[in-house]
Order: structure tokens, then C-alpha cells, then sequence
């Protein structure tokens, strides 16, 4: 036999074993029976899709049989959820942003991701660059790993997006949904009933609207003439954007300050210099003052900047996305081995992720390990790992296993 | 039950709809001389929409007016034409928002509660130099500014607050216009017995001849006799066909358009009014935006339509066809073939 990474017999049986015992928690959606659900399963073959469940209990029995490698459920609410793509009768959709890591720029990806090509096998660390270095091939795997820095930025992340569903948006927490994805990021799921019609558009708009794409700031009051207060206590973006700003220009960057200035050329005297004084404007208003010190080119830019300070990082393309398939909460993610596990909003703040999500108890396990970062589960800290043997507590082993970073055995 | 009076100013009431089932009025007796009044402004309705685009007038006895108007609706749907019908729902509706442009904030609110189902409130408030009247729940808001281009109708520029965006009251009108337009669109595309008595059969006549007239021309009298229509190339075609069924462009539509009208000699005031008659955009922003585009204001320079490149990587080179592969640019294209329309009279036909 070639050689096993990831040893997937072992861990359909460990999945198998933890679902036995606790299947029961595992929470079906709202509405289940007009949910498609699909499973991939552990012996790498093809999804299982368009099945659905009318009760618990069928789909706990479905769970402890198969035992899958992930389990997923679709945001959208069909007539038909069996029937195939174009006849199943879409009526409406929970929004669901996604909320990943991956997507993110963190320091530490230099340190534990790692990418390599697939047509001439060069391989680096950090984030997987467009085309390969060294053939231009566009075929480039990489490799990700959870660690905490990633999955407090996602968390940071998170809790932005929160705080604009709730003030702007007016979403009720009884609405909101945040469940940790069992890797490197959140879901929050909106559940209320009138998000459900909404269409792509529309939800385009909500997603533009949370990652702050689009905004004009001569919309926002940042125009000549206008007269007013503050705008830092402005409603929606107006206050948010102004707070942003503020908070930038009151420790701001050096390189943007240095580009922007240079951006005007002569014309302007440097930002810093008016500092002080933007920053009374924009305490005392109106907004349209700033324009004195600022042209509306740099104010532009600086905006961009300061608002994707305080906007959330999601994924457009998948949160738009009405037809998709989602993490069903509480289940395990075969990437780690960790539990989707749904997070209260107020708890999310002190929620430790990598203690709070671990399966697996007990046991020691001799495992052999070709290559892993330093990774942290509960108090542990494992690793790093370059070709050896390693006897290590069964959720570290299984995580590993579940990364096919190892196998079983010496 | 609702006023004569209002029926007539918002015939597409359900209250109004009630009213209508309570006066019992017969097909049969349609083609009494005492109708003939109501049957005249009904075809009128739908002749107005074609040629201006707006439904305009109307007569004095409110009851004849109202009852005008599911005459109208009846003599669209018995055409089946979906061109008409859009147009007509569009002219319907542009009426509607005129009318209740001058309704004050309470009335508004309670049409668009009642039939719209809007989660809306009355509230005022200034904000810098904005006056804004309402508070309308963001999904509302959503469904119906979802087809507008325009920066300031994006969530994102919008004051949200609370679940809830908040609406000056022309804004609020505006997005109202849209629901009645729907509606109406709705009520003109449900099929109706097409047997009718002949009175109304020889004003469907009338309606479909116009409406042929027009269609071919409905860009062509707006545009100065210079301009060729005929050597339009397919893009502009589109968009321009678009434009004047009332449909919705892209902003880089929009640009090609006017760019390119300027380009063969459009005055910009006419292509303002091209635009604010045919889609009801804001006069004086589109008249900012023409000037802009004709070098009247701003960098001063004119900006000319993207080449045929550019429009294929933006998907709105529609239908090219022969003449297109031997050319660049639209502007290129319309250069060539009017020039051949202005050679042979023949081959004028041909378009
Ligand atoms: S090829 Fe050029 S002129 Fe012809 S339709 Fe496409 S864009 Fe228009
Ligand atoms: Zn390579
Ligand atoms: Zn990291």
C-alpha cells in the first residue's frame, strides 16, 4: 500500500466512535426537512448530495452509519430538497457570511502555510503566490494551518461584522448564529425570516455594505458647503467612517501618510501638518470642513484605508451565494478533527477556539509525522515536526492525521 | 371606502380595485354611448404611454377617470406585447409618483403600508443638508433599489440605521414608483378574453398601429434629422432600444450611449431629455453627467464611446454582425455604414 497519510480508516472509525456517543448534539437547522444536505465521506470519493431528513433521529442514524468527514447542510430552504439542481424550488436562504482566514493577511502565514506547485514541485512558505516562481505554472497547492493569531483576527473580524448587524442592520440576536468552523474561521448565519427572499443582488448590497466596497464619501456629508455637526456620532457608515478616520489620523501609518503626500505633490502642504486641525473638524463639523485641509483625492484614499479598518473581512463570493452548502454546526471538520461548534454572540469575545472545539479525550497515540508547524491544542503546545516519530494525545494526533500530515504507526 | 377622487389618483388601489367589483360594471354594456368617454381616455392612456412615456391629463368626472384606467390595463394585455406592457407600467407609473410627490408623508406611508406592505415609518429628521422623511426597513429598501446604478442609491451610502434606511421624501416616492410600476406590469400581462365587441376591438386596432409606428421610431423623433439611426451599430442599438422601453442600463451603458450620441451630432440637450423622458432619471444629475461626457464641463475634453475591445471584456457588445468584424470602434462602424445609407438609397431597406 502507498503510503497512508492521513491513515482515513482510523479516523472514519474515531469519527464513528465520537458520533456514537455524541450524535445527539448534533442540532439539525431550522426547517430541516426543506434542507439539502451532503456529506463527504472519509474514503475520498465524490459528495453525497441531495438528501434530505425529515426528523433528528433520521439523520443522526445517517450520521452514525457513515460516519463522513464533513457534514454539510444548505443555507437555502427548498420545495423539493432532493430533487436535482432545477427542480428542486428555491424558496429562500438563511445569509450566511464566511469568514476565513485564508483570506486574510496575518504575519504568521510566513511561519506555517506553505505552497507547492504541482508542475514542477517548487515549494515555499507563506501564502501561495499567484504563479509558481520558478516554472510560471498556475497549479499551486497550499497548505494551511490553524493557529491563533489567524483565528483571533477572524475572530476580530467576526465580532465587526456583529457589531454592524446588530446597530445598522437591527438584527436580533435570536437572528444571529456564529459558529466557529472547526479551522480557521467563523460562519454567522442569519436566520431571521425576512432575509430569506432576498436575492443576490440585494445580498450583494449587504455584503458591500459590511465590507464597506463602494462607499463615496461626498455621500457620507464629505462635501463643500454642507453644514452640520460632528459626523463622528453620525448614524451607519457616517459615524463609523468618521471614527475611522479619526482613529488614523491620530496614529496614523507613516507609509500612507508618506504616499499620500507625495500623491499631491507640492500643492499640499504634509497631512501632519493640518493634523490638528482635521482632527478638531472632525470633532466639531461639519464633515465638509476637512475639504479645506484635504483634497478630495486624498480624502478618498485615506477613507479607503481608515474604513477597511473598521469594515468586516468576508467572502463576497461565498456569502452571496444562495444555493450553497455550509457546515452543519456541531459536527466534526475532517480538515482537524475540531467541532463546528456554535458560539454564543456574548461569548464570543473569551471564546478559546483550539480548547473549547477539541473532540477527542485521552489516549496516547504513536504516530509517524512528516512535517507540521508548532500548533497549540488546549494547553499543549505540539511540534514543530519534520519526518519522526511522535506519541502524541489523541486530538493532536487525530488533528494531525485529519491535516495528512501523518499516519499511524512509527 | 375610498374616495372617487383618490380612485382616480391611484386607480391601482386594491381599495380602488373593490370599488370598481361594487359599481358592477358589464363587458356587455361597454359599448354604451355613456361609456364612450371612459373608453376614449382608456385608449388614450395607453397611446400617451407609447408616445411620451408618461400618462398624462385626464378627465374631469373622477369616476370616468378612474374607470379609464382598467380599460387601459385590459386593452395592453389584450395586445400581448411585453414591450407595451413595460412601457405602459413605466408611464403608469411616473404618473403615480408625480401624483404622489405632492400627497404629504402620512398619506404616502399609508399607501405604501398598505399596499406594498412596506415596514415603514413617518420621521424627520435633518441630517447636515438632507431633510429626510421616513424610515424604510432595509429589505424594502433592497427589493426595490436594487435595479438602480446610481451611487447614492447603494446600501452603502445610505444612512442605515436599525434595521431601517432613512428616505427624503422624493427618494421614498421614487422607490414607490418602482412597486407601481410592478404592479401594474402584473395586472397588464394577465390574458384577457380577446373576443370582444367591436368598439374595442378597433381600438385595439388603433393602439397596435401606433404602437408599430412607434416602435421602429420611438428613438427616431427624438433625434435630429442628421442623426442616422439606421447606422446605429447593434450595441448602440441595444442599449438605445433598452433606454426607450423603459428599461434599465448600466452606468458603462449609459456612458457608450450618450458618448457616442454626442459623437454623431446629438445636441446634449436632447439626449438629456432622451434619457430623463425615456427612464425617468434625475434631470439635473443626468444633465451634469451629458455635460460632463460632452467636454461642456469638467477636464473639458469629450469623451468618446470605449472601442469594441473594451465593450466585449464589459459583455455589452450585443449581436455584432458582418460589419462588425471589419471594424474597431461603434463610432467607426456608424461612420461607414451611414455613409453607404447616404449612397444608396436602397440600401436604407435593407436596416
Ligand atoms: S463589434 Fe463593436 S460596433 Fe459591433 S456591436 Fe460590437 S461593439 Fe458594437
Ligand atoms: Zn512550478
Ligand atoms: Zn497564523
Amino acid at each position: 500500500m502507498a503510503e497512508d497519510w492521513g491513515s482515513t480508516s482510523f479516523l472514519e472509525e474515531q469519527f464513528r466512535r465520537y458520533y456514537r456517543a455524541g450524535v445527539a448534539k448534533v442540532d439539525p437547522p431550522l426547517e430541516m426537512e426543506r434542507r439539502e444536505f451532503g456529506f463527504l465521506p472519509f474514503d475520498g470519493g465524490v459528495m453525497i448530495r441531495h438528501t434530505s431528513f425529515s426528523d433528528p433521529s433520521q439523520l443522526h442514524a445517517f450520521i452514525m452509519e457513515k460516519a463522513p468527514a464533513h457534514i454539510y447542510y444548505s443555507s437555502a430552504y427548498y420545495r423539493e430538497p432532493r430533487a436535482d439542481m432545477e427542480s428542486k424550488g428555491w424558496i429562500g436562504a438563511d445569509m450566511v457570511f464566511d469568514i476565513d482566514a485564508d483570506h486574510m493577511e496575518t504575519p504568521c502565514r510566513m511561519n506555517h502555510d506553505a505552497w507547492r506547485c504541482n508542475l514542477c514541485g517548487a515549494e515555499g512558505m507563506g501564502r501561495a503566490p499567484e504563479r509558481c516562481p520558478k516554472c510560471g505554472g498556475t497549479t499551486l497547492e497550499e497548505e494551511t494551518w490553524v493557529c491563533d493569531i489567524c483565528l483571533d483576527k477572524a475572530k476580530g473580524e467576526a465580532q465587526k461584522l456583529l457589531d454592524i448587524l446588530i446597530q445598522d442592520f437591527g438584527i436580533p440576536l435570536e437572528y444571529l448564529k456564529v459558529n466557529f468552523t472547526g479551522n480557521r474561521g467563523y460562519h454567522i448565519h442569519i436566520t431571521a425570516p425576512w432575509i430569506r427572499g432576498l436575492d443576490q443582488r440585494a445580498r450583494r448590497e449587504i455584503v458591500d455594505y459590511v465590507t464597506g466596497s463602494g462607499m463615496r464619501i461626498e455621500l457620507l456629508g464629505f462635501r463643500p458647503g454642507v453644514k452640520g455637526s460632528s459626523p463622528l456620532h453620525g448614524l451607519g457608515w457616517r459615524g463609523r467612517a468618521s471614527k475611522a478616520l479619526y482613529d488614523y489620523l491620530a496614529k496614523p501609518p507613516p507609509r500612507l501618510l508618506e504616499e499620500v503626500r507625495r500623491g499631491r505633490g507640492k500643492k499640499m502642504r504634509s497631512i501632519t501638518d493640518s493634523r490638528d486641525e482635521i482632527l478638531k473638524v472632525l470633532g466639531e463639523g461639519p464633515p465638509s470642513g476637512i475639504l479645506k485641509y484635504l483634497g478630495r483625492e486624498s480624502l478618498n484614499r485615506l477613507m479607503e484605508e481608515a474604513v477597511r479598518e473598521q469594515a468586516a473581512a468576508v467572502d463576497t463570493v461565498v456569502t452571496m451565494d444562495i444555493h450553497r452548502l455550509i457546515r452543519l454546526p456541531n459536527t466534526l471538520n475532517g480538515k482537524t478533527g475540531l467541532i463546528a461548534q456554535p458560539v454564543s454572540v456574548e461569548g464570543l469575545e473569551d471564546y478559546d477556539p483550539l480548547s473549547s472545539s477539541i473532540a477527542f479525550k485521552g489516549g496516547e497515540v504513536p504516530i509517524y509525522v512528516r512535517r507540521a508547524p508548532m500548533f497549540r491544542l488546549g494547553g499543549e503546545k505540539y511540534g514543530p515536526f519534520k519526518e519522526e516519530p511522535a506519541s502524541l494525545p489523541l486530538a493532536a494526533a487525530i488533528f494531525l492525521l485529519c491535516r495528512k500530515a501523518a499516519r499511524i504507526g512509527r | 371606502m375610498i374616495s372617487e377622487r383618490e380612485a382616480s389618483k391611484y386607480p391601482f388601489l386594491k381599495e380602488a380595485a373593490s370599488l370598481l367589483e361594487h359599481l358592477e360594471i358589464d363587458i356587455e354594456n361597454l359599448t354604451d354611448q355613456r361609456y364612450r368617454p371612459i373608453l376614449d381616455r382608456g385608449e388614450e392612456r395607453v397611446i400617451q404611454a407609447i408616445r411620451y412615456g408618461v400618462v398624462g391629463g385626464g378627465l374631469k368626472d373622477d369616476l370616468a377617470e378612474f374607470l379609464s384606467f382598467p380599460i387601459a390595463v385590459m386593452l395592453v394585455s389584450m395586445t400581448r406585447d411585453p414591450f407595451l406592457e413595460r412601457r405602459y407600467a413605466l408611464a403608469e407609473a411616473v404618473r403615480a409618483r408625480r401624483l404622489l410627490e405632492s400627497e404629504d408623508e402620512g398619506r404616502i406611508a399609508e399607501i405604501a403600508r398598505g399596499e406594498f406592505r412596506w415596514r415603514i415609518k413617518v420621521q424627520r429628521r435633518e441630517i447636515e443638508d438632507t431633510i429626510y422623511s421616513f424610515e424604510l426597513h432595509f429589505v424594502d429598501y433592497l427589493r426595490n433599489s436594487s435595479s438602480f446604478r446610481e451611487d447614492k442609491w447603494r446600501l452603502i451610502n445610505r444612512i442605515l440605521t436599525e434595521g431601517y434606511v432613512l428616505l427624503t421624501k422624493a427618494e421614498a416616492v421614487r422607490l414607490l414608483q418602482v412597486e407601481v410600476e410592478e404592479l401594474i406590469r402584473r395586472l397588464s400581462s394577465r390574458r384577457v378574453e380577446s373576443n370582444m365587441p367591436e368598439q374595442i376591438m378597433e381600438r385595439l386596432g388603433r393602439i397596435k398601429r401606433t404602437l408599430d409606428e412607434s416602435r421602429s421610431s420611438i428613438g427616431d423623433s427624438a433625434l435630429p434629422s442628421e442623426v442616422i439611426h439606421g447606422a446605429f451599430p447593434p450595441c448602440i442599438t441595444h442599449s438605445y432600444r433598452t433606454l426607450t422601453a423603459g428599461g434599465r442600463l448600466s452606468h458603462i451603458e449609459r456612458f457608450t450611449l450618450s458618448s457616442f450620441l454626442l459623437n454623431i451630432g446629438m445636441e446634449p440637450e436632447r439626449i438629456v431629455q432622451l434619457f430623463v423622458s425615456a427612464s425617468d432619471f434625475d434631470e439635473g444629475l443626468t444633465r451634469y453627467q451629458i455635460e460632463h461626457i460632452s467636454g461642456l464641463r469638467g477636464s473639458r475634453t469629450r469623451y468618446t464611446p470605449p472601442n469594441c475591445m473594451t465593450m466585449r471584456t464589459h459583455g455589452i457588445c450585443h449581436n455584432p454582425d458582418s460589419l462588425c468584424g471589419k471594424v474597431k470602434h461603434p463610432l467607426s462602424y456608424y461612420r461607414r455604414r451611414a455613409s453607404e445609407l447616404r449612397m444608396s438609397p436602397k440600401a436604407r431597406k435593407d436596416r
